[in-house]
C-alpha cells in the first residue's frame, strides 16, 4: 500500500518544473484539478480492482524526476517516412522530419488543442492518467481538416535515453470528417536503463475518419510503461488500434473507445509477447454508446519464462445502443509452467437487439501439430518456435499497411524465430 | 532395411497391435489391408513415433538401428515419412517455410549447410508440379482451408521435397475422388526408386490399381492374418473381409457369450 507521502513525493518532485503552458487558463486548470485528483487517489496499488494482479512495487521503489532535453543519443534506422523523434519527453527538432501545418508538437499547438485537451479521458481516471494531465510537457498533434489525408505513414519515436528520467507525453490526433491518417508510435529505450514512461494519446475520430493507429513497445528491460489511449468516435468513424508490446518490465495500458455516433468501428489488435519477468497489463474498454456500432477487438499473449500478463476487456452496450455487434478474442500461449495469464472478459450489456460474442483461450502448443512438423524433420526446438510465431503473427496479419506489416513480421521473427528468421 | 518382430503396442491401455512381424526391403512397395480398428494406421504412427501409442512388447529395426529409441524428429532425419490420414492444418506458418525449415533440419542433422534460396524454389516448384498443385499454394498457411484432395497432394509434395528411404502412407486414397487419386498416384509412383521402399496403409483395394504393391498384407486385430501378393487384394475385395476375420468374429461372439 502507498502512503499518503509517497505520493505527496511525487508532485513535490515536479513542483519546480517549468511546465508547458504556464499562462495559458484552461491549461492550468486542467492540470490543478487532475494535481488534486491525483492526490485524492494517489498511485494504483493492488487494492485497487483494476490493479489487482499488477504489483508496481518496483516502479515505486525508484525515484524519478523530468529529464532535460538532450539530444539523441542512439542511431535510428533508415526510413523513408516522415518521422518526429523525442526524447525524454523533449521533440528533438533536429532528429525530426515532417512536422507541418497538420503535424506538429503539443507546445505549439495549445490554442489549437484547447477544445480537445482531456476530452477522451475516463470519468474517474487512475493516478498515472492525473499525473500526465499535470504534468504534460510536449507530445505530437496531428490534426486535419475536414476532407484532408494524411499521406503514407506518419512515425513517431519515443526515446528514452536518461536513466531514471519520467516522461508525462500527451499526443492528440483530431480529425475533422472524411479524413485518413496512419500513425506509427514506437516506443525504445536505451538498453538497462531504468526509466518511466507515462505517455497518452488522445484520438478524437471526426465523421467518417479512417484512423490506424499502432503502438509498438520496445521499451528497455528494465523500463516502465503506464500508456492510456483514449479515443471519441463521432459517425461513421473507422479507428484501429494495434497494440504491441515487446519488452519493457512492467508495462500498463488502457485502451478506451467511446462510440458516440452511429455506424462507428472500432477494431482493437493487441499482441503481447512476454519473456524473462515482464508484466503487461492491457486494460481495454470498448463503450457502446450509441445504436448500430462494431467492435472487433483480438488480443494475443505469449508468455515464457516467468512472465506474467493481464487482459482485462469491458464491453459496455447502452440502453439504447440497438444493433451493436461486438466480438472479443483473447487467447494466450503459455510456453512455460512458470507463466501467467490473468483474462478478464467484461461485458456489459443493457440493451436487447445486440450481438456480443467473446471468447477466451489458455493453453499450450497444439501437441498434433507439433507431432505433425517433428515428423518432417523439424526439431522440437524449431517446431515449438515456428508454431509460436504463427501464433502470435495471426496479430500482424491484421495490420493493413504492407511496410509496417513486414516490419513487424521480422520484429517478430526476430523475438521468436531466433536462428529461423529466413523462414518468413 | 525394416524389421518388425513380435509388435505389441497400446493406446490409452488398450491392446491394438498385438504381435506384428513385417519385414521391408529397400525398393519394394507393401500394401496394409484390414478392416477398421484393425490396427492399419496405428502401425504407421507407431513407426512414425506418435506420442499417445505405447509399444509393451517386441521391436522394430530400421536400418540396423533400434527404431523405438529415436524421436519422431530424428526418425524423419533418417528417412522416414509418414503421409497422414489427416493432415494437420497450421495456420500461419507456410508450406514453403515449414518445407525449408525441415530440409534445412534433416541437412543439419547430416551435417550439411543450408540449402540456398533460389536452389529450394526451383526444387519445390518442380515437385509442385509433380503433384498438379498451383504455385500460390505453396506459400498458403500449411492445409489451411485446402480440400481433402489438395492436402492428400499437399502430403505427396512433401514426400517428394524430402525424399524419404521409407514412406508410410496412411489411407492417403481415403476421401479422395478419382481425379486427386490418380494425381495422388501419379506423384507416388514417380518417386518409386530401388532405394525407397513404402508402406501403404488402405482401406480399399482401389489404390492399389494405381500404386501396385509387391506385398499384400491382411491386418486384422492387431496381427497380420494373411500376406500375399497383389492378386491378394482382388480376392480380398471379392470376398470381403469376413473372408479374413470372419474366425476371429465368431471367437468374440463366443468369448462374449460365455
Amino acid at each position: 500500500m502507498i502512503t499518503a507521502n509517497e505520493n505527496q513525493s511525487w508532485v513535490t518532485a515536479h513542483a519546480d518544473v517549468a511546465l508547458t503552458g504556464a499562462n495559458v487558463a484552461w491549461l492550468n486548470h486542467q492540470r490543478k484539478s487532475a494535481l488534486a485528483q491525483f492526490e485524492s487517489v494517489g498511485l494504483p496499488g493492488v487494492r485497487d480492482e483494476d490493479w489487482r494482479y499488477t504489483n508496481l512495487r518496483a516502479l515505486k521503489s525508484n525515484d524519478y524526476a523530468l529529464s532535460a532535453a538532450s539530444p539523441l543519443s542512439i542511431e535510428l534506422a533508415e526510413t523513408a517516412n516522415p518521422r518526429l523523434v523525442f526524447v525524454d519527453g523533449h521533440l528533438d527538432v533536429n532528429a525530426s522530419t515532417g512536422l507541418s501545418d497538420s503535424v506538429t508538437s503539443l507546445k505549439d499547438s495549445l490554442e489549437l488543442i484547447e477544445a480537445y485537451f482531456g476530452s477522451t479521458l475516463p470519468k474517474e481516471p487512475h493516478g498515472f492518467t492525473s499525473l500526465n494531465t499535470a504534468y504534460a510537457h510536449d507530445g505530437y498533434v496531428v490534426h486535419l481538416k475536414p476532407g484532408q489525408v494524411l499521406d503514407g505513414v506518419l512515425e513517431v519515436v519515443f526515446v528514452s535515453q536518461s536513466a531514471d528520467a519520467v516522461s508525462h507525453t500527451r499526443n492528440l490526433i483530431i480529425t475533422d470528417a472524411n479524413t485518413q491518417c496512419t500513425i506509427v508510435e514506437r516506443h525504445i529505450g536505451a538498453h538497462g536503463t531504468v526509466y518511466l514512461n507515462n505517455v497518452i494519446t488522445e484520438i478524437i475520430a471526426g465523421e467518417n475518419a479512417h484512423i490506424d493507429h499502432y503502438k509498438i513497445q520496445q521499451e528497455s528491460d528494465d523500463a516502465f510503461h503506464m500508456g492510456g489511449v483514449f479515443i471519441n468516435q463521432a459517425k461513421g468513424s473507422q479507428v484501429k488500434n494495434h497494440n504491441i508490446a515487446l519488452s519493457g518490465l512492467v508495462t500498463r495500458n488502457d485502451i478506451y473507445t467511446n462510440m458516440l455516433g452511429q455506424g462507428a468501428h472500432m477494431e482493437m489488435n493487441g499482441l503481447v509477447v512476454g519473456q524473462g519477468r515482464q508484466h503487461i497489463d492491457n486494460h481495454t474498454e470498448v463503450n457502446h454508446a450509441v445504436p448500430n456500432c462494431t467492435s472487433d477487438e483480438y488480443y494475443k499473449t505469449v508468455l515464457d519464462d516467468h512472465s506474467r500478463s493481464v487482459f482485462r476487456g469491458r464491453i459496455i452496450v447502452a440502453k439504447d445502443a440497438q444493433l451493436t455487434n461486438a466480438d472479443q478474442q483473447n487467447n494466450n500461449l503459455l510456453l512455460s509452467k512458470d507463466a501467467e495469464a490473468d483474462c478478464k472478459p467484461q461485458l456489459e450489456i443493457y440493451a436487447d437487439d445486440v450481438k456480443c460474442s467473446h471468447g477466451a483461450t489458455m493453453g499450450q502448443l497444439d501437441p498434433v501439430s507439433l507431432f505433425y512438423l517433428k515428423s518432417r524433420g523439424i526439431n522440437a526446438e524449431a517446431a515449438n518456435a515456428l508454431l509460436t510465431f504463427a501464433f502470435a503473427n495471426e496479430v500482424i496479419e491484421r495490420v493493413n499497411v504492407d511496410s509496417v506489416r513486414q516490419e513487424l513480421t521480422q520484429i517478430l521473427a526476430g523475438e521468436l524465430l531466433s536462428g529461423l528468421e529466413e523462414l518468413v | 532395411m525394416l524389421k518388425v518382430k513380435n509388435l505389441h503396442a497400446t493406446v490409452g491401455g488398450k491392446s491394438i497391435l498385438n504381435g506384428i512381424d513385417l519385414e521391408v526391403k529397400p525398393g519394394e512397395i507393401h500394401a496394409i489391408m484390414g478392416p477398421n480398428g484393425s490396427g492399419k494406421s496405428t502401425l504407421a504412427n507407431v513407426l512414425a513415433g506418435r506420442d499417445g501409442y505405447e509399444v509393451t512388447q517386441g521391436s522394430v529395426e530400421y536400418l540396423g538401428k533400434d527404431l523405438l529409441q529415436l524421436e519422431p524428429e530424428e526418425r524423419a532425419c533418417e528417412g522416414i515419412f509418414l503421409a497422414f490420414q489427416y493432415p494437420v492444418e497450421i495456420p500461419g506458418v507456410s508450406n514453403m517455410a515449414m518445407l525449408k525449415a525441415a530440409m534445412n533440419s534433416m541437412r543439419k542433422y547430416h551435417g550439411e549447410g543450408e540449402i540456398k534460396a533460389g536452389e529450394f524454389l526451383k526444387l519445390i516448384r518442380q515437385k509442385a508440379d509433380l503433384v498438379e498443385m498451383k504455385h500460390e499454394f505453396l506459400k498458403r498457411a500449411v492445409n489451411e482451408g485446402f480440400s481433402g484432395g489438395e492436402k492428400k497432394r499437399n502430403e505427396i509434395l512433401q514426400m517428394a521435397m524430402l525424399e524419404p528411404k521409407l514412406a508410410l502412407l496412411d489411407e492417403t486414397d481415403s476421401g479422395l475422388d478419382i481425379d486427386a487419386l490418380k494425381i495422388v498416384s501419379n506423384g507416388v509412383n514417380a518417386l518409386r526408386s530401388p532405394e525407397r521402399a513404402m508402406v501403404l496403409v488402405t482401406h480399399y483395394q482401389r489404390l492399389l490399381d494405381y500404386i501396385v504393391p509387391d506385398y499384400v498384407h491382411v491386418l486384422a486385430n492387431g496381427k497380420i492374418v494373411k500376406s500375399g501378393d497383389k492378386s491378394l487384394a482382388l480376392e480380398l475385395e471379392a470376398k470381403g473381409y469376413s473372408w479374413i476375420d470372419g474366425t476371429d468374429d465368431a471367437a468374440t461372439a463366443v468369448q462374449q457369450a460365455s
